[in-house]
C-alpha cells in the first residue's frame, strides 16, 4: 500500500512536467505559433527526463519526487514558503511600481488577490484539520 | 538535542545506508540526525526506537530541554 502510493507521488512531477510541456503546445499552436510551442515541449520534456536522471544519482532530488524521507520533504516546504515569499515581493513591487507609472496595478492586483485568497483558504482547511 | 542513533547503529555493523533503507530514509538523514543536525519526527523516532528495541528517550535527549 505505502509502495504504491511512493510510485504515485515519484511520478507526479515528472507528469506534471510533461502537462505542462503539453499545455505550451497547445497555447501556442492556438496563438498559431506551432513552433513555439514545440520548443516549450520539447525544453519541458528535457527539464523532466534531467530530473529522472539526476534522481537515479542524487538521494536528494530522489527525495523530492518520491516526498519518501521526512527531511527532504520538509526542504521542499520550506524552499516552497521562501519562493513563495519571492513571488509575493515581486507581485508587491510590481503591483508599487505600476501604480507609481499611473497604471491599474493589473495585472499584479489580480495575481496578489489570488495569492491572498489562497493563503486564507490553505489556513482555514489546516485549522478545521488539526 | 542529542542522540545515541550512530553508537547503537556502529554496535549492529551496519552503514548509514542500510539504516536508511532499513527506515526507508535518505542516508543524508541519518547522517543529519547523527550529527544533531536535525531532529527527527515523531513517527520517525518511534519507528528508529522499534528498530534498535529501544525507547525513544533511550536513543534521544533532549538536553537543552
Amino acid at each position: 500500500m505505502q509502495t504504491m502510493r511512493r510510485n504515485r507521488l515519484y511520478w507526479a512531477t515528472p507528469l506534471l512536467g510533461v502537462f505542462i510541456g503539453l499545455a505550451y503546445l497547445a497555447a501556442f499552436w492556438l496563438g498559431g505559433r506551432p513552433g513555439d510551442g514545440v520548443i516549450g515541449l520539447i525544453v519541458m520534456l528535457a527539464f523532466t527526463g534531467a530530473l529522472m536522471l539526476l534522481g537515479r544519482r542524487s538521494e536528494t532530488v530522489q527525495g523530492l519526487l518520491d516526498h519518501r524521507d521526512e527531511r527532504i520533504t520538509g526542504m521542499d516546504l520550506k524552499a516552497t514558503a521562501v519562493t513563495a515569499v519571492a513571488m509575493i515581493l515581486a507581485v508587491l513591487v510590481g503591483f508599487v511600481v505600476d501604480i507609481a507609472h499611473g497604471g491599474s496595478g493589473e495585472p499584479f492586483a489580480a495575481i496578489g488577490a489570488i495569492g491572498g485568497l489562497a493563503y486564507l483558504c490553505a489556513l482555514l482547511f489546516f485549522r478545521l484539520r488539526r | 538535542m542529542t542522540n545515541r542513533v550512530r553508537e547503537l547503529r556502529l554496535a549492529k555493523g551496519m552503514a548509514q545506508g542500510e539504516l536508511a533503507q532499513a527506515l526507508q530514509v535518505s542516508r543524508q538523514t541519518i547522517n543529519s540526525i547523527e550529527n544533531g543536525r536535525y531532529t527527527p519526527s515523531l513517527p520517525l523516532a518511534l519507528a528508529m526506537a522499534r528498530f534498535f528495541g529501544l525507547t525513544v528517550e533511550g536513543i534521544f535527549d533532549a538536553d537543552d530541554a
